[in-house]
């Protein structure tokens, strides 16, 4: 402690030079519009190369939390295969001219990972590292293994942005599962855990605990992929149910997630366009 | 330098500062700065703190007059710094005494040396802070090299009207 205070006496005059200028360089940077946006954009572009190191730095701590959602996940499709063998099995001993060599699908799958988030916004976002070069366009639904997670807002050449359900100006249409109610949910801002399903008419039973999932009416989001479940249920105006949501996803945790792309999204605009003129 | 003679000196130098040379557009190649003169004849008997104060405050003095923020207090800061080191280099023990003696500063090649190092420091930060970036260098130096002859001109001019010592 004494040799530290002989230190600071000896060189007072050096670090009263240091904090000065310091100070003047804070002055510069704070109150001058011109030296502010220079300096802003040193830092955007550091903290931009910082935040990706970051990332992939952060991604190799979870290795295992990763590792063992995909095993469940890698399960849980698993048992869905061997359902769909034996359905086969059952189906296809006469009907097998109706399975075909390459068998159309609707929706196609792509893994992405995430390199950029924020969640302590009221508009939030999360960037992946895929874009138009691998197919991703606006429009399209991400989910993660555990749930929706939000949609494609904008694309570049291998980045994407996404409009995630913690994002103020995002309303996606969600259903009961059970009885098949729709409403849209939309979050309300606050708390990144929880959204908000409104207009569900006030008649519908629903149960805390009841499983969310998207209801599949737009042409972005496949039908029942899960979102959350019901936490609580008000009664706020008088035909209506607002329905607090706890979200499948937990946003503070993806990493990997998939976009999803609806194959026959453009033809079933088309004919919905044509059917409206 | 008596203490009145200093605060006579300081109040004209900031006065011409402030009222003349601000208020001279000479398009944006050339700064003219004057009041760092002040710096300069601080009576040397000051202890190496106060001067650091005394130029962190007056160069921020002279950015809320220009709506500078922080830039003259960087450039003031930095040379309040080198000023006793300076002075050591170029100086004797004698012509020390003509800083702070009774007498007006008489030896013209080292006080010229003094101001140059003195006055070119200033202006690279100066410029540089204000400029805020390496792009374009080669005009960043030319400015700060006419910024540095301007300024010395004037701070010279001052120094044969008000400082020389006049020979009997």
């Amino acid at each position: 402690m004494k040799e530290i205070i002989k230190l600071i006496l000896k060189y007072h005059f050096t670090i009263i030079f240091i904090l000065l200028e310091f100070l003047s360089f804070s002055l510069i940077v704070l109150h001058n519009n011109y030296q502010r946006t220079v300096f802003s954009g040193y830092t955007a572009s550091f903290f931009g190369t910082l935040s990706s190191i970051i990332t992939d730095v952060d991604d190799y701590f979870h290795l295992r939390t990763t590792n063992h959602k995909l095993v469940a996940e890698n399960t849980t499709l698993k048992n869905e295969i061997e359902k769909l063998k034996a359905y086969h099995h059952v189906v296809s001993i006469d009907t097998t001219w109706l399975i075909k060599d390459s068998v159309e699908v609707d929706y196609v799958y792509k893994t992405a990972a995430m390199v950029n988030s924020g969640f302590n916004k009221t508009k939030n976002y999360i960037t992946i590292n895929k874009g138009t070069t691998d197919g991703i366009q606006r429009e399209m639904a991400v989910c993660s293994g555990e749930g929706v997670v939000g949609i494609v807002q904008n694309v570049s050449k291998h980045y994407a942005r996404i409009l995630p359900l913690i994002n103020t100006n995002l309303r996606v249409s969600g259903k009961i599962k059970k009885n098949g109610y729709y409403g849209s949910l939309q979050w309300d801002g606050d708390d990144y855990r929880y959204s908000y399903l409104n207009d569900i008419p006030f008649h519908v039973n629903a149960e805390p605990g009841d499983t969310i999932v998207t209801s599949g009416l737009s042409t972005i989001f496949p039908k029942d992929e899960l979102i959350g479940f019901v936490e609580s249920v008000d009664k706020v105006t008088a035909n209506f149910l607002t329905i607090k949501v706890k979200l499948a996803t937990d946003f503070k945790r993806i990493s990997e997630l998939y976009v999803i792309k609806n194959t026959r999204k453009q033809e079933q605009e088309e004919l919905e366009a044509i059917s409206n003129e | 330098m008596s203490n009145i003679k200093f605060v006579i000196h300081f109040l004209i130098l900031l006065l011409i500062q402030l009222t003349i040379l601000d208020n001279v557009q000479l398009h944006s190649y050339m700064y003219i700065n004057i009041y760092i003169l002040i710096i300069y004849i601080l009576p040397y008997r000051l202890r190496n703190a106060t001067i650091l104060f005394f130029g962190f405050f007056l160069g921020l003095f002279i950015d809320l007059a220009n709506n500078t923020m922080g830039i003259h207090a960087a450039a003031t800061t930095l040379i309040a710094y080198i000023r006793p080191r300076l002075l050591m280099l170029t100086s004797n023990r004698e012509q020390i005494d003509d800083i702070q003696g009774k007498q007006k500063i008489s030896d013209f090649g080292w006080f010229f040396k003094y101001i140059l190092i003195s006055t070119a420091v200033f202006n690279v930060v100066l410029i540089l802070g204000e400029a805020f970036s390496i792009q374009n260098f080669l005009i960043t130096l030319l400015r700060i090299i006419c910024s540095t002859v301007a300024s010395i001109f004037f701070i010279l001019l001052y120094y044969f009207i008000a400082l020389k010592k006049k020979r009997n």
